[in-house]
């Protein structure tokens, strides 16, 4: 008889980013928009199709209020929307915790990549360095699609309320390639400091710029050029009692297009 | 038994609803792997063409251009073989087998859905080769990989992350699915070794329970008390809505083991609380054996299955342990008057000490 190993154990580290993916980010009035969820690094990313069991929240949010987007589990796009209005639609996708189990090393090297010192130490204090990890993670993934004029800048980000939450400063619609886009995170609706924030671009994603959060969960990130770019942060947390895990993490991104045309500033 | 598998049902006709932690993102990808006669093989990779040849165009330092049709993606692909080839790797027993491959990118119904493409690697199986390892890293999600011979129609599956090596696949025999009753059968003995000889701990804890009284009455009502409680919270944790960490549960097991251990030294009849006590110290237990089966690992098609066949298991572990003590010493000697005093209290005495030393001990790591 043949046995085949059926556990997913010595999986590789699940450091991969998740983002979203609109068919356009910029939609005409009445358009209907496909979100696809993406997983990957470097925005290089592979489908994730709709999975009902994983959404914990898959909705967006503009003038008239927040709804959920539609789709049907096992496609890509996973969720559809229908701009009502011009302005900004902000979407957002906010996964349930999934369960994934790494190596000391892998989860060490994990930490590092994600700028997660503070947990290194924390384990390097418990002599827990050398110890397997047990880890529920959860996706915060957010994305600003502008239907119409960017002239409104009074409309802009919206907090979903989601447990780690990048917010952008100012619409992205308004700035250009060169300019600073200032964001704000928080985890559990309060600022985060002291969180590495990175940005990247489609086209250069290697290129990342990056900076940590200010008391008030604040950073700056030049966003040297046109197109579309993800925003990214990783915050972790001890896994809470009861839930057979050893720390829990949250992955935030927020995704956006920047328009090379000067003219689209003020 | 019977009793648990009804427990069991019920617990999972109430859960089915419930949404449960999922271990990872499931992608696109599907890989499937035929063995022909030994001879030959087969492996066909399904996968989203953009998503492929964006990674594939980064990987040489260009970024894929928009709206490619689909020829202009299977050339890229072909273009790209030497690339490609560098994140698979097919094994057959420690030789690294190089197939030909065909790259084919198959036209957009409409302009709604992805192009998929369909990558075809063929070659031959090493003579004598005994086992077969896949690893594929162009994609960040997991799949699901089939194997399958060729005359059969059973196929194996098996679920990959990205970039992950494939437990090894025998050769030597056609690698059959494991049937809901192989299944239950692994998972039944895999529940048995769980208690003789893996589970010292479960082992004391149930002869405690039997040394308590030499009555078939008393013996009958604790096991029960304490399987009715085992299998409910072992299928509460499997299926996610009861947890405890292990640095709680584990610890709290030994402890029962001494409680149970130290009331026979003082107590030599089945009191009522006593069957609550056994069945909360079950309730324990449960948890204790859910911990352990995670890490066996359940096969997803027959997680029910094996989770009902393992506690079964389990349970069989334990009445052998009950069996062995009636043979050993229950039989001849429960009914003696020195039974008491030379085997049931030492024998309790040394498994308190035992449960003492563990509770310290799994209290400290």
């Amino acid at each position: 008889m043949v046995v085949v190993a059926l556990t997913v154990a010595g999986a590789r580290p699940l450091a991969h980013d998740m983002w979203m993916e609109p068919t356009t980010f910029l939609p005409e009035t009445g358009q209907i928009v496909g979100v696809k969820l993406r997983v990957g690094q470097d925005l290089l990313g592979d489908p994730i199709p709709r999975d009902s069991s994983l959404i914990n929240q898959f909705v967006f949010e503009d003038a008239g209020g927040r709804k959920p987007l539609v789709g049907r589990d096992g496609a890509d796009p996973a969720g559809y929307l229908r701009v009502a209005s011009p302005g900004l639609v902000v979407i957002g996708y906010h996964s349930n915790p999934s369960r994934v189990e790494l190596t000391a090393e892998k989860f060490n090297q994990y930490l590092k990549e994600e700028g997660l010192e503070a947990v290194a130490a924390v384990r390097a204090r418990r002599n827990e360095t050398n110890a397997p990890v047990r880890e529920l993670f959860t996706r915060c993934a957010k994305s600003l699609v502008l239907s119409g004029s960017p002239v409104d800048a009074a409309s802009g980000d919206r907090v979903l309320g989601f447990p780690l939450e990048l917010v952008a400063g100012r619409n992205p619609y308004v700035i250009h390639a060169g300019q600073d886009l200032p964001v704000r995170l928080t985890y559990e609706n309060r600022p985060l400091a002291g969180a590495l924030v990175v940005a990247m671009n489609r086209r250069d994603a290697s290129q990342k710029a990056s900076a940590r959060t200010d008391a008030e969960g604040r950073a700056k990130l030049p966003l040297g050029r046109a197109g579309m770019w993800m925003v990214k942060a990783v915050h972790m947390v001890p896994a809470p009692a009861g839930s057979n895990a050893d720390w829990a993490s949250y992955w935030a991104s927020l995704t956006f297009e920047l328009s090379g045309d000067k003219s689209g500033a003020h | 038994m019977r009793a648990s598998v009804a427990v069991l049902t019920v617990l999972v006709v109430a859960v089915a609803s419930r949404p449960t932690l999922r271990a990872h993102e499931i992608g696109t990808t599907r890989v499937s792997v035929v063995f022909e006669e030994g001879r030959t093989y087969q492996i066909d990779i399904v996968t989203d063409a953009t998503a492929l040849a964006e990674k594939l165009e980064a990987s040489a330092g260009r970024t894929l251009n928009a709206d490619m049709r689909s020829e202009q993606l299977q050339s890229l692909m072909a273009g790209a073989d030497a690339m490609f080839r560098g994140r698979i790797t097919l094994m057959f027993d420690d030789a690294e087998a190089r197939p030909a491959i065909a790259y084919a990118v198959r036209p957009v119904p409409d302009a709604s859905s992805a192009s998929t493409a369909a990558i075809h690697l063929t070659g031959e199986i090493p003579p004598g080769a005994r086992h077969f390892t896949w690893k594929y890293g162009w994609t960040f999600a997991s799949y699901a990989m089939t194997v399958r011979n060729a005359s059969s129609v059973e196929s194996a599956t098996e679920w990959l992350e990205g970039g992950q090596t494939s437990p090894p696949i025998s050769l030597a025999a056609p690698p059959s699915h494991l049937d809901r009753l192989q299944t239950a059968w692994r998972y039944l003995v895999l529940g048995f070794t769980h208690i003789v000889p893996k589970g010292l701990d479960h082992v004391l804890f149930v002869l405690g329970l039997y040394l308590l009284s030499g009555r078939a009455r008393s013996i009958l009502w604790q096991v029960s008390a304490f399987t009715v409680a085992h299998s409910i919270t072992l299928g509460l944790s499997m299926y996610g809505i009861v947890s405890v960490t292990p640095r709680i549960v584990e610890p709290l097991i030994a402890v029962s083991i001494a409680y149970v251990a130290v009331e026979n030294i003082f107590l030599s009849e089945l009191k009522s609380w006593r069957i609550a006590l056994v069945f909360a110290f079950g309730l324990l237990h449960g948890m204790g054996f859910a911990g352990a089966l995670r890490e066996l690992g359940l096969p997803r098609t027959e997680f029910l299955t094996a989770l009902l066949t393992f506690n079964a298991g389990v349970e069989t572990g334990q009445l052998a342990v009950i069996g062995a003590a009636f043979l050993l010493v229950g039989w001849h000697c429960a009914h003696r008057g020195w039974y008491r005093r030379r085997v049931v209290v030492p024998a309790s005495a040394l498994i308190a000490c035992i449960a003492a030393y563990w509770t310290v001990q799994r209290l400290m790591s």
